[in-house]
């Protein structure tokens, strides 16, 4: 009811109508069956009526009823298999545009660039490709179905009242506007009622998901009086803006069903004194040409009232496809169509004057150049949050130099396609990531056509064949997302057994953090070693023995490369390495 | 639901002259066809004249009118009674939830409280709401209308008999296949949401191993699964329309046949065989309605008793009334303690003796999973030994009341959670009535007051989660939070592992340096962060498995040896 009233973008009615268009076969059946439908439920009171006329004569002919229900009972027919038909159309035609509009928006989602995912909430985008396309498929259907039977409802009641009698049909005419004038204002008047509740509901929620999600915080600084306090005062402003809210929005239906009766009291009131008036002449108004009005008057005001609804849903199914078309419509990654084909590197990565920024105002990377030969290692080092991150996605292309070149095996990676040149990359992130699915499809991300023994070879180079064994269903045991019902040891050992599968010439590490146990780390440090040795590889490094053994140790501070060189000669600089050093370590010295 | 029925009382009236108003509107509706039948036999083919269906159709609007004022009355009424009830019953949940104890709190779960207090309530109120205004007055007005034909004319009226129980058996049968295939075409949106959720988060491992199209073809597939299970449903549910609309006319048509009959027998007027067609009319409304109110009301009625459930707990919650210590020379002694939490196969701390001074730093560090939350959470009592003893100022955990133990601990947990609103309102959030000077004091000892100024002082907002503070930050500011009430003993349960090894060696000397020398407790997975600690305890599975000084432990403890050489590089892995 108090659905939040966002505007659809001009021209997302046409987007969706190419959509449609697809299945243009189905849409004038569906029209068709519709029509049928509408002209046969508005006849068929004309059938009654007569015979009601005919069993008022007094004299009543049992032939012609017994033929007239005959009729009738043909004509029932026929609606309910148009309506059933209409319906199962109506049905196709919505599900199959929004599923193809799903698809166009996952492919879109696989496609975006990651400075669109990494500064986009995810939760917004998945808003969009599943609630959003959800409530599109409603709006659609009801537009489909009551949208189109309403008016038709409305015009053809109007012509059967007209052909019936004008002036019973102008009484109604003028008397059902106003339910909906009703309806309207009462909408309008509860509408910032229905806000304050839903304000008042997200501050509930909020404060119930604080306290409660935290409730052992809570307790432990023995707040829960002044946490009843607070939900009460929420609580009881819930109660008070609910109850006006349910209330006032609830007077619609007894106003309209109200303003109906009358409608029908003037109907029955005209019609009888017309029935009265004309009694004797030879176009006389009948008793079942009144009951047929009824029925009729019924019917009429039925699509009226909901019309305004179904009007409101259609604009809302609309605003909620344009912020669908809006993620479509997103700029894809540049392409990389014609690009060349890398093969399997020897492992030769430069950076040629590379400068690199997020945004223009904060330049982070300024002309690094750097040459690191195959089988070299680079740690990377510096206090959290320094941006180390920056590096990886410039190495695996997830963003673009702003100037210069990065260039593998004197290719700049720009020149490559994506994929050949990812392939080229191994990657272990800290942020261990796992798709829901079994441990062996986990596995064998990086080499779809790996065998059995493949992957039991990877598992035990990696240190992850012992725990995957305990496993109730060993490799095929299925995980869930994000690898939950794993440790955090674990997730990353199958991360490290990925790599391992596929051994690319370029590595990507980021070695353990406290979340691990000291004897997985162990197992992590030798899975690392024995996956380095005659590779070239990037370490995220928190070791004293990585770091040391580097051939180059690039400092980061603030997203910046601020020094780079080998352990010893940044010591002997005596700048922000031997200072993160001396703090880090300080009995070392 | 029976067990919630007491929050319904003060409602009782409201309960009660609801549902009868809407009764009294229905009951008008069902003499509406009456009257147009005696405008039909007396005003028209009678002798009543135009002045008869004047007064009749005045009459019409009269019922309209009074209809109008009951249902609007009911209406309120039942709001007023459904709402008030759900809220009492909030307000109650919220209160059991405080009661409970940390053991509760680990059986139900934070997101099953959640979902009671939210989904599960404004189901319940929706439910009631329309059980009140509907349960009684859909049945009433189908069976009313039923009893009305055969007031009217018990031969026509056989074809109500008829006709009821066979809609009732279509409406609520398509209703019944229905809806489990709703549920599978939930679960198939469910599995969309997911694939897509994955892509987002898992972007550059998907990307890093080319699996962009793998992905999107595994959408498609569950994409069109979800579009063949909602075409089922579709087809199905769209035969109710139909077939209701076929089982009525039908039924008219019949009526009208029967009419026909007793109309040229002289037993019925054309009047009233219009009175028949319009009750007809009125029971496919009216049980359609009964059908969705019943699936409303079983989905209410679920949520009600989950909700049962939750107030219906006996909290294992147990505190003493002692406030003092009594004079003892160590602030911390555990004797021979075990905790096993419940349901759990085997226990998670074992057999540890621990005796702490006053003023003394304890370190405690081990892998993951070997027990050291679980045992610095013993300190405060937040789960009760399950065997030995935990003493502080020489008097059992147990002894002390919840207020007192609070008083005299100062928790710093795992994860850093600051709520919504002021630093200063975080700050006191144990100690109401902490000055600013208490909280600018704890602020400075926990490093972190140059960055609440540079936010804008005690008044600067923490966003929702914490969301404008880094990791670090937030960890600096519940340290201050516990701070604030001067605890004579602190405990912080991996505090520091944001903080970089400057800050961290600064917050320690801060806190060394504190007056009333507090007993603290660091438990931490970076030995940097305890080694200068009076005493460490290393545990594995549960068990102390080394105790002593840093420089005793690296001569006595493999295990704390280790831990120490992967951190500082000392040769555990020669890669």
């Amino acid at each position: 009811m108090a659905k939040k009233m966002e505007k659809a973008k001009p021209g997302t009615l046409g987007k969706v109508l190419r959509y449609i268009g697809r299945y243009k076969l189905l849409l004038p059946l569906s029209l068709l069956f519709a029509l049928i439908t509408v002209a046969l439920t508005l006849y068929i009171p004309i059938i009654i009526g007569d015979i009601i006329d005919n069993i008022g004569t007094g004299e009543i002919d049992f032939v012609y009823i017994a033929k007239q229900l005959l009729l009738a009972a043909i004509l029932i027919g026929i609606t309910a298999v148009a309506n059933w038909l209409m319906s199962t159309i109506n049905n196709r035609i919505a599900y199959q545009v929004v599923r193809d509009i799903r698809n166009d928006a996952f492919k879109k989602v696989t496609k975006l660039p990651l400075s669109y995912l990494d500064t986009h909430a995810h939760g917004d985008t998945v808003n969009r490709v599943i609630n959003d396309a959800d409530q599109f498929t409603e709006g659609l259907l009801l537009g489909f179905t009551q949208l189109f039977t309403g008016i038709l409802t409305i015009i053809g009641t109007l012509f059967f009242m007209f052909y019936i009698n004008w002036i019973v049909a102008v009484v109604v005419v003028v008397l059902t506007p106003m339910s909906l004038l009703i309806a309207r204002f009462i909408a309008s008047r509860t509408h910032s009622m229905f806000k304050a509740r839903s304000e008042t509901e997200a501050e509930t929620t909020a404060l119930i998901g604080e306290m409660i999600g935290n409730q052992k915080l809570v307790k432990a600084f023995a707040y829960e009086d002044d946490a009843i306090k607070r939900f009460e005062n929420v609580n009881s402003r819930l109660q008070k803006n609910t109850l006006s809210a349910i209330f006032f929005s609830s007077l619609v239906n007894p106003t309209t069903r109200f303003i109906n009766s009358v409608v029908y009291a003037a109907v029955a009131f005209t019609g009888a004194l017309l029935a009265l008036s004309t009694k004797d002449s030879a176009v006389a108004f009948t008793i079942g040409e009144l009951s047929c009005l009824l029925a009729y008057t019924n019917q009429y005001t039925k699509p009226f009232n909901e019309i305004s609804g179904v009007i409101a849903e259609f604009q809302n199914a609309l605003a909620c496809a344009s912020r669908v078309f809006e993620l479509i419509e997103e700029d894809a990654e540049i392409s990389d169509e014609g690009n060349r084909v890398i093969g399997e590197a020897e492992g030769n990565v430069a950076f040629d004057n590379v400068s690199f920024s997020y945004t223009p105002e904060k330049p982070l990377i300024e002309n690094i150049s750097l040459s690191i030969v195959p089988g070299q290692r680079v740690a990377i080092v510096g206090p959290t949050g320094c941006g180390k991150t920056t590096l990886i996605n410039l190495l695996m292309r997830f963003y673009d130099v702003s100037d210069g070149a990065i260039r593998v095996d004197g290719d700049d990676i720009r020149e490559l396609t994506r994929h050949s040149l990812r392939n080229n990359y191994g990657m272990v992130l800290q942020d261990t990531w796992l798709k829901s699915g079994t441990i062996r499809e986990n596995i064998i991300m990086g080499k779809l056509d790996a065998t059995d023994e493949e992957i039991i070879a990877a598992a035990k180079a990696a240190h992850s064949h012992s725990f995957i064994k305990r496993l109730k269903n060993g490799y095929d045991t299925v995980i869930g997302e994000g690898g939950e019902g794993l440790s955090q040891g674990q997730k990353q050992l199958l991360c490290i057994t990925r790599v391992m599968l596929a051994l690319p010439p370029i590595l990507i590490l980021d070695e353990a953090t406290s979340s691990i146990d000291t004897r997985t780390e162990i197992r992590i440090q030798k899975a690392f070693a024995e996956m380095m040795s005659g590779r070239t590889s990037f370490i995220v490094a928190h070791r004293l023995s990585t770091i040391k053994e580097a051939d180059l140790i690039l400092v980061m501070r603030d997203g910046h490369i601020v020094e780079h060189g080998r352990h010893g000669e940044l010591i002997e600089r005596d700048g922000f390495y031997a200072h993160l050093y001396k703090s880090r370590f300080p009995t070392e010295e | 639901m029976t067990r919630l029925l007491k929050y319904l009382k003060g409602y009782t009236k409201e309960s009660i002259l609801g549902p009868l108003l809407k009764l009294l509107e229905a009951t008008l509706e069902l003499i509406v066809p009456l009257i147009i039948a005696m405008i039909v036999d007396y005003g028209i083919m009678g002798d009543g004249g135009s002045s008869y269906v004047i007064w009749m159709s005045l009459l019409l609007v009269l019922f309209g009118a009074i209809g109008l004022a009951f249902s609007v009355t009911a209406q309120y009424f039942c709001a007023k009674a459904s709402v008030g009830f759900v809220a009492r019953v909030r307000s109650a949940l919220f209160g059991k939830i405080q009661t409970l104890s940390y053991t509760d709190i680990d059986r139900i779960g934070t997101s099953t409280m959640i979902t009671r207090m939210t989904g599960d309530a404004s189901k319940v109120q929706n439910g009631l709401n329309l059980a009140l205004r509907l349960l009684l007055r859909s049945p009433f007005v189908v069976f009313g209308a039923m009893i009305m034909a055969f007031v009217v004319d018990p031969t026509s009226a056989t074809s109500f008999a008829v006709v009821i129980p066979v809609l009732s058996v279509v409406v609520f049968g398509i209703m019944l296949i229905s809806m489990p295939l709703y549920k599978r075409s939930q679960a198939a949106t469910d599995g969309i949401l997911l694939k897509t959720r994955e892509n987002l988060a898992g972007a550059r491992v998907i990307r890093a191993f080319c699996m962009e199209n793998a992905e999107t073809e595994s959408f498609s597939a569950r994409n069109d699964a979800l579009t063949g299970i909602q075409k089922r449903v579709g087809m199905i549910s769209s035969l109710l329309n139909p077939l209701t609309y076929v089982i009525i006319n039908l039924a008219i048509l019949w009526l009208m046949e029967l009419g026909a009959i007793q109309v040229d027998s002289g037993n019925l007027t054309a009047g009233e065989v219009l009175a028949l067609y319009n009750y007809m009319s009125q029971i496919l409304v009216e049980l359609i309605k009964l059908a969705n109110l019943i699936i409303s009301i079983t989905r209410a009625l679920a949520s009600a008793s989950r909700i049962a459930d939750v107030l219906d707990i006996e909290s294992t919650e147990v505190s003493g009334n002692v406030t003092d210590g009594s004079d003892s020379e160590y602030s911390v002694e555990m004797r021979g303690v075990s905790l096993t939490y419940s349901g759990a196969g085997a226990p998670s701390v074992s057999g540890i003796d621990l005796s702490v001074r006053h003023g003394e730093t304890v370190g405690i560090i081990g892998s993951t999973g070997s027990g050291k939350t679980s045992l610095i959470n013993l300190i405060p009592g937040f789960y009760p030994a399950t065997e030995g003893a935990v003493l502080i100022d020489g008097t059992p955990v147990g002894d002390y009341s919840t207020e007192a133990l609070r008083e005299r601990i100062g928790v710093v947990p795992q994860k850093a959670v600051l709520f919504r609103g002021s630093v200063r309102d975080n700050m006191k959030l144990g100690h109401p009535d902490a000055s600013d000077e208490d909280v600018i004091e704890a602020l400075k000892t926990a490093q972190v007051y140059d960055v609440v100024m540079d936010k804008g002082g005690l008044d600067a907002e923490i966003e929702e989660g914490g969301q404008n503070l880094s990791g670090g930050q937030k960890q600096r500011l519940t340290i201050a939070r516990a701070l604030v009430g001067k605890p004579s003993i602190l405990i912080l349960d991996d505090s520091a592992s944001a903080l970089d090894y400057a800050t961290d060696a600064a917050l320690r000397r801060a806190i060394r340096e504190m007056q009333g020398e507090a007993t603290v407790f660091i438990v931490s997975q970076r030995t940097s962060s305890i080694m200068h600690a009076d005493k460490i305890l290393v545990l594995e599975d549960g068990e102390a498995i080394g105790m002593g000084t840093h420089g005793e432990l690296l001569n006595t403890c493999e295990v704390y040896r280790e831990i120490h050489e992967s951190q500082f590089g000392g040769g555990a892995v020669n890669g």
